[in-house]
């Protein structure tokens, strides 16, 4: 095996790392979504908790185009 | 000799090329389904800030005197707005509570039930505390949202928004 076919072999496990990555954030986001819409039905959940959830979504969606844009850099360069 | 078919020159493209997803487009709708949730997640925030500050806001109303409720005895009002039906319950002499009337389970309204003194939800059969609106047994996990109250005179006052869990 050459050393680019390796490179590259490399390369595709890394990408598909970077992948799941991506769509455990995506999860997160999604549980992050439905503590927020119970914090509009349980008024005994304070409203910080909504707030923590949206900083925790925002900092969740920056990190995931962050990785597309370093996937994309990456698939580019294979 | 097999003839390439007169379809197949005007519509070149054959159907597994049309449905297939390049993992770069995979990607892009990984991103902006990121987005779309942290909008869903942003709306949600701000509909429960908005709760929040309109509670904050408001005055403590009367809604009921001494008089119109016997001991045991309760009443149904609706605020801050008509869509929000809340309940009054007479415990004692001197001890009133009221709840939201919504079964914290699917929004069903809960009734009185003075001889057990209990809220009963009748559509799943969810039963809560009187005294304190936590859930007793049924499907609802969450206590009832409870008001806070106070006795003036010789009238009830209620005060919404208050972020007091049962």
């Amino acid at each position: 095996m050459s050393p680019r076919v390796r490179l590259r072999h490399r390369m595709s496990v890394v990408l598909h790392m970077v992948m799941a990555f991506i769509i455990t954030l995506l999860l997160g986001q999604l549980w992050l979504f439905t503590v927020t819409i119970e914090a509009i039905g349980d008024r005994g959940l304070s409203a910080t908790t909504a707030t923590v959830a949206v900083s925790c979504s925002l900092l969740a969606c920056s990190a995931i185009w962050a990785l597309i844009r370093l996937f994309l850099r990456a698939e580019n360069q294979q | 000799m097999q003839v390439n078919p007169r379809w197949r020159q005007d519509f070149p493209v054959s159907c597994d090329d049309d449905t297939y997803a390049t993992r770069r487009e995979f990607m892009k709708f990984l991103g902006l389904t990121s987005v779309a949730f942290l909008v869903g997640t942003c709306a949600a925030a701000a509909r429960r800030w908005w709760i929040q500050l309109r509670g904050a806001q408001s005055r403590p109303i009367a809604i009921a005197r001494l008089e119109d409720i016997p001991v045991g005895g309760h009443k149904l009002f609706r605020r801050p707005s008509e869509d929000d039906p809340c309940i009054l319950l007479r415990l004692g002499p001197e001890r009133f509570v009221a709840f939201e009337q919504r079964c914290t389970h699917l929004s069903c309204p809960v009734h009185f039930n003075a001889a057990n003194n209990q809220l009963v939800c009748p559509c799943h059969h969810g039963f809560f505390s009187a005294e304190d609106g936590r859930p007793i047994a049924g499907p609802p996990k969450r206590g009832l949202t409870r008001l806070a109250i106070s006795v003036q005179g010789a009238q009830v006052w209620v005060r919404f928004g208050k972020d007091e869990k049962a």
